[in-house]
């Protein structure tokens, strides 16, 4: 071990980043490739009675405008595909924006002029767009991926009933979009039986076994490429239809072809978060001691799948509270399949983490003191314990470095000219998967080694942290390790979204850098012409490639003059297992508002975190100020709006769905209790990546109405509702 | 995007003789907003005259000590230019306010004078709209209309113009010059936008082949002035609302203000009620509410946009109010 | 039509133009480079930010016959030979790349902003900048490149 690991060590992708040498799915050059480009239904509920394809097809370049008629049946997959029908498959259109034919042409304008050009003609029927309009349909949704979406703990009706103080209140968000900076871009090129997608997947494993399903193709048919992804945020997590139909379409015109959607299309083909509601009854002792949580949330449904994304995780599982019932409901309405996205619980969080702010300025509790009284010290659903939680440590860290002591708790009561300034904090928490995870790890003969894994570079840092583990277990000098990443003729490994690459990953990584350094070594200490020979292997310390005697450091041999000697590389694998958890936080938010003109700005931002041992700070930050970022734009903007008459994205671009800009986002100070989880095999790393923001639409809530005495329920919170 | 055919002018002749002869033809200046529109297919020119490559990028002072302003100037480059920075930083701020870095480096005056609105239903095609197909009706009524305007509006049309440098003009009295075939005439402002009435599809008073020359501004007041927009987010967002206003007070009384809207109207909204109720009246935060109540007493509001009639009568107050106090403090 | 550029010091030439192509389509699907990236098409998020004669564009909506004779300068382009320029290895010291996929948009941004004035201040930095989206890194970091790339640009000049 060097110390490498920890350490804010630069991107080692950052080069190729920055010269614009980085290949992103839709970067790759293919030759003899043709463009698609998708028609997609203008109606929400109906059907196709007419599709003329004759005026496209007339077009120079067009080589073929596909439909229903034309394409073979494709069986519809299981999860990680989520939307319950292949499009293109009959004439039924089950939603607004969906696939109804795909043209293929020489060049991606004239695929999509020709795509204007089709004529489709429906009977539509009247949709149903918004939860509002559908209420008094919420169900209990079936089972999904195994899980119930109804938890009950002790007896919370009557404990409610007894409560010495009661908070009910409604909370509710808006469909939101991803909106990757990266188009989702798939690009098929079929070799007889065999097909190579060159994708934009956050999980290239599961996306060769959802192709694998809908193309009754083995597996090891299938290759899926996917060195860079422009971000995904959970929007290509799952496979969605247009890698389907590209492929389908690849494979009739006999030639590669690259789909890549429009930003428009993006808002109606991979998913989006649900719109939800959510009635939230909190009971409590007079002392501030949680006794009852009755949680029913709704969320949006559709008619060809129950996915419900937004879980009420923290209801279920962040305080401590003996009687606990949570429902999860839905509504089927007319629209696109809702999906993952990131930090899903946030939804849900949002609203506990509002209410227990109510809670506090009823009892005239401190909001962090209220939280610490309610801490779980063990699992209070399942009872066990943790193996490392240092929670109440990150609320001490982030109050103090806040100034949270100085806090006038009377709502408008702390000014500054004619602003008014409001201080409010949430807890932050979100759960992570750990997901089996293989790795081969290759010592070549010139003593450099290189990590293969079908896992994926999101942005988060992948490249980066398994570099820096394998380098740190193998004794080796950063650039001597070269990690590949992006495509499944390497060991299945994680995907890239459930906060759980680092999770999944780290452990493998570093088993096999271990088992590389002793298999090196043993070959050293048994080699009559290594300076080595002879030693015990556990007397051998490996540094900066080299080789050293403990005790001795002038016997001294080195990777590459082991390896040159041996002749032929050493090839290890790793596949450590480890388990799903969850990782905490605390963040503190300063707003300030001048009532003028209901200007509110987000000032200032302090978070500290527990997620284990911290592999890289820089990419730890990182990961703080964007999901504090997605917090800002959660509860200030981002707003997905749908026509209610006719089910229609109305703001499918960037002009008119928000995202914060850089003058949105005040800096972000983040502090770590960086203390190993002993549970993780990850080098006690715990899955980090969606835990930062989760707590922040809340934290903004709350101190909006410590600024104005104004409580606000319903996000974003725009200019409209504070005036 | 439709195929068409692309004439690249080198001079103004050429580019309104190639518009007289190829009818529905469109000028192509920065193509911030017309290579968008036709991208979506909102815009299906058969003919794009290039206009990018003509002289008209110069800033000239009037005579009459205004400013003459050519219309392929980039946005950026007009705010920049510094007699228009120190005589006239109302607009150097509306232009600023506008869009992002790189689009201002590509609009042109021209082109922004003509800036057609961001209405989500004139870009769906799906979706009925009698400004991009009239006679099909509009979606926005009944539909999502935060955005929408509450101040000239019809039963066929509620879309805003969107520009931010429009409303400037409108408060500075510019004068429009444009050229054809036939020759060349001069449009005030006020007179170049029209309201949508029964035929939102015509938006200006301009022949399709007219072209815009150049702007032009009668010398500045020595009043302070300000233009103020008020959006979603903290940049690159269109006005919610806007106002570019200047205001000289005389001893406690206003002698004179100009006064303009954004964000509210289907065109660069001049608030003229409210001049004619500020003008002699005492320079009092009272006058400013009672202006601009008299100038939103006719606004009609929609199910998404009430909001903007107590935004639009608070931004007017605050900004009046600030330069009031700027005036006196001078 | 036939279009000719000159890019990063280099003329080229591309033939078969179709005039309603962008010149963010000719500098990735002809001219092989794709470091410029297609994420709007509308300009709304600078990820297809080139120099255009000394001035930052949005690619996408420069319609290609407008970019004829013209100088087109890309992130390909900013550094000579095989190294970097200082503000692509400000935006690696710094961790300003996460995913990368806005970063070619935002270095020509930034690459213009820290030569025309290195002297901006943070609110005229994220003035300058707010036409590129970044929707990983949370725009902090992008702060403190352009910063570090302004320090050195005017530490060169003292």
């Amino acid at each position: 071990m060097t110390g490498l690991v920890g350490r804010g060590v630069a991107r080692v992708d950052g080069r190729a980043k920055v010269t614009g040498a980085a290949r992103y799915a839709a970067d790759h050059e293919i030759p003899g490739m043709l463009h698609g480009h998708l028609v997609l239904s203008t109606v929400a509920r109906g059907e196709i009675t007419e599709l003329d394809t004759s005026a496209a097809l007339a077009l120079p370049g067009v080589v073929a405008v596909l439909t229903h008629r034309d394409l073979p049946p494709l069986r519809v997959p299981s999860f990680p595909y989520l939307k319950g029908f292949v499009p293109m498959q009959d004439t039924r259109v089950h939603h607004s924006g969906q696939p109804v034919a795909h043209v293929v042409a020489e060049t991606p304008e004239q695929a999509r002029e020709a795509a204007n050009l089709v004529r489709v003609r429906y009977r539509a029927e009247r949709p149903t767009a918004h939860l509002a309009h559908a209420l008094d349909e919420a169900f209990l949704p079936p089972l999904f991926r195994d899980e119930p979406n109804e938890f009950v703990r002790g007896d919370a009706g009557a404990a409610l009933e007894a409560a010495a103080v009661r908070v009910e209140q409604d909370y509710s968000s808006p469909m939101m979009h991803h909106n990757p900076i990266e188009p989702h871009s798939s690009t098929a090129v079929w070799d007889g039986n065999s097909l190579t997608l060159y994708e934009s997947a956050q999980g290239i494993v599961f996306t060769r076994r959802v192709v694998s399903i809908a193309f009754d193709l083995p597996e090891a048919n299938i290759r899926i490429i996917s060195p860079y992804l422009g971000g995904g945020f959970g929007a290509k997590g799952p496979t969605w239809s247009h890698t389907l139909l590209n492929a389908a379409v690849a494979r009739e015109v006999g030639r590669p072809v690259r789909v890549t959607l429009t930003r428009a299309q993006m808002y109606t083909m991979n998913g989006h978060r649900a719109e939800y509601r959510r009635n939230l009854r909190l009971g409590a002792t007079r002392e501030g001691r949680l006794t009852a949580i009755v949680d029913t949330s709704t969320a949006q449904l559709t008619r060809t799948d129950h996915g419900v994304y937004n879980t009420s995780e923290s209801t279920l599982r962040l305080y401590d509270c003996p009687n606990v019932h949570v429902r999860q409901l839905g509504v089927r309405l007319d629209l696109p399949s809702s999906s993952y996205m990131r930090s899903p619980e946030t939804t849900a969080h949002f609203g506990l983490e509002t209410a227990l702010d109510e809670l506090a300025h009823e009892l005239g509790v401190d909001p962090v003191e209220l939280r610490i009284r309610n801490h779980a010290s063990a699992d209070p659903h399942s009872g066990e314990p943790y193996s490392s939680k240092h929670l109440l440590d990150c609320y001490r860290i982030a109050a103090r470095a806040f100034g949270w002591a100085r806090r006038d708790p009377r709502p408008g009561s702390m000014r500054d000219g004619n602003v008014r300034v409001g201080w409010g904090m949430a807890t932050e928490t979100h759960t992570f998967s750990a997901i089996q995870s293989n790795v081969e790890l290759t010592v070549d003969v010139d003593g450099r080694a290189t990590l293969r894994a079908a896992t994926q570079e999101i942005g988060t840092g992948t490249y980066t942290v398994i570099t820096q583990v394998a380098a740190d277990e193998l004794g080796m000098p950063l650039e001597h390790v070269t990690t590949l990443l992006g495509d499944t003729a390497y060991p299945d490994a994680a995907l890239s979204a459930a906060s759980a690459t680092v999770a999944s990953v780290i452990g493998p990584v570093s088993q096999a850098a271990q088992d590389a350094r002793k298999a090196v070594i043993a070959l050293a200490v048994a080699d009559p012409r290594s300076p080595l020979h002879g030693v015990p292997a556990e007397d051998v310390v490996a540094e900066r490639g080299y080789l050293f005697a403990r005790g001795d450091r002038g016997r001294r041999d080195s990777y590459r003059g082991a390896l040159a000697r041996h002749g032929r590389p050493v090839i290890v694998t790793g596949s450590r297992l480890n388990s799903s958890g969850h990782s905490y936080g605390a963040v503190f938010v300063e707003v300030r508002f001048d009532p003028r003109l209901a200007t509110l700005r987000v000032s200032r931002v302090v978070t500290a975190y527990d997620p284990g041992r911290v592999l890289n700070h820089r990419t730890a930050h990182g990961q703080v100020i964007g999901g504090v970022t997605w917090g800002i734009g959660f509860a200030l903007m981002e707003h997905t709006m749908v026509d209610p008459h006719t089910a229609r994205v109305v703001n499918p671009n960037l002009s008119t769905y928000l995202v914060p800009v850089s003058a949105d986002t005040p800096s972000v100070e983040s502090f770590f209790v960086d203390r190993p989880d002993k549970g993780s095999t990850a080098l006690g790393a715990r899955g980090f990546g969606e835990t930062p923001g989760t707590g922040v639409p809340a934290a903004i809530g709350n101190a909006i109405f410590h600024a104005t005495g104004r409580r606000l329920r319903d996000v974003p919170f725009t200019r409209d509702k504070l005036l | 995007m439709k195929d068409f055919a692309y004439v690249a002018a080198p001079d103004v002749a050429t580019a309104v003789r190639a518009a007289a002869d190829a009818p529905g033809a469109r000028f192509l200046a920065g193509g911030t907003n017309l290579v968008d529109l036709m991208r979506q297919h909102v815009e299906r020119p058969d003919t794009v005259v290039d206009i990018s490559r003509l002289p008209l990028t110069s800033v000239e002072e009037t005579k009459s000590g205004g400013l003459r302003i050519g219309a392929l100037m980039r946005n950026s480059d007009l705010a920049a230019h510094p007699l228009v920075r120190t005589r006239y930083p109302m607009l150097t701020q509306a232009l600023l306010a506008g869009a992002s870095a790189q689009l201002r480096n590509m609009a042109t005056v021209g082109g922004n004078l003509l800036q057609r609105t961001r209405c989500p239903y004139f870009y769906d095609r799906a979706t009925p709209c009698h400004k991009r197909e009239p006679g099909t009706g509009c979606a926005a009524v009944g539909g999502f209309n935060r955005s929408h305007a509450i101040l000239g509006t019809s039963a066929s049309c509620v879309a805003t113009h969107p520009s931010d440098m429009c409303v400037a003009l409108a408060a500075l009295d510019a004068v429009v010059e444009v050229e054809d075939v036939r020759g060349t005439r001069r449009i005030p402002l006020a007179d170049l936008h029209r309201l949508p009435g029964d035929t939102p599809h015509l938006e200006t008073t301009l022949a399709p082949d007219e072209l815009i020359t150049s702007v032009e501004l009668p010398a500045p007041a020595a009043a302070p002035s300000r233009y103020r927009k008020v959006r979603d987010r903290a940049s690159f967002a269109f006005a919610l609302v806007s106002v570019a206003a200047a205001l000289e007070v005389t001893d406690g009384t206003v002698a004179a203000v100009r006064l303009a809207l954004g964000g509210v109207a289907p065109k660069p909204w001049r608030a003229v009620e409210a001049e004619r109720v500020l003008t002699g009246a005492p320079a009092t935060e009272e006058s400013f509410r009672a202006a601009a109540d008299a100038e939103l007493a006719p606004a009609v509001t929609l199910d998404g946009n009430e909001f903007k009639v107590e935004l639009a009568r608070r931004t007017i107050v605050a900004t009046l109010r600030d330069l009031a106090r700027e005036g006196s403090r001078a | 039509m036939r279009v000719t550029i000159e890019v990063n010091g280099e003329r080229r030439t591309a033939d078969d133009v179709w005039p309603g192509e962008s010149l963010l389509y000719v500098l990735r699907e002809r001219l092989g480079l794709p470091g410029a990236k297609n994420a709007c098409e509308q300009g709304e998020c600078g990820s297809c930010t080139v120099y255009l004669d000394d001035t930052p564009v949005c690619a996408c909506l420069v319609a290609a016959g407008q970019a004829e004779g013209r100088s087109v300068r890309t992130v390909e382009g900013l550094a000579g030979g095989d190294g970097l320029d200082p503000v692509q290895e400000a935006f690696v010291a710094t961790g300003a790349v996460q995913c990368g996929f806005c970063t070619p948009g935002l270095i020509v941004a930034a690459h213009e902003l820290v030569h025309r004035d290195p002297g901006a201040t943070d609110a005229e930095i994220r003035e300058a900048l707010a036409g590129n989206l970044c929707r990983c890194t949370g725009y902090e970091k992008i702060l403190d490149a352009v910063r570090l790339a302004a320090a050195k640009k005017a530490g060169e000049r003292a």
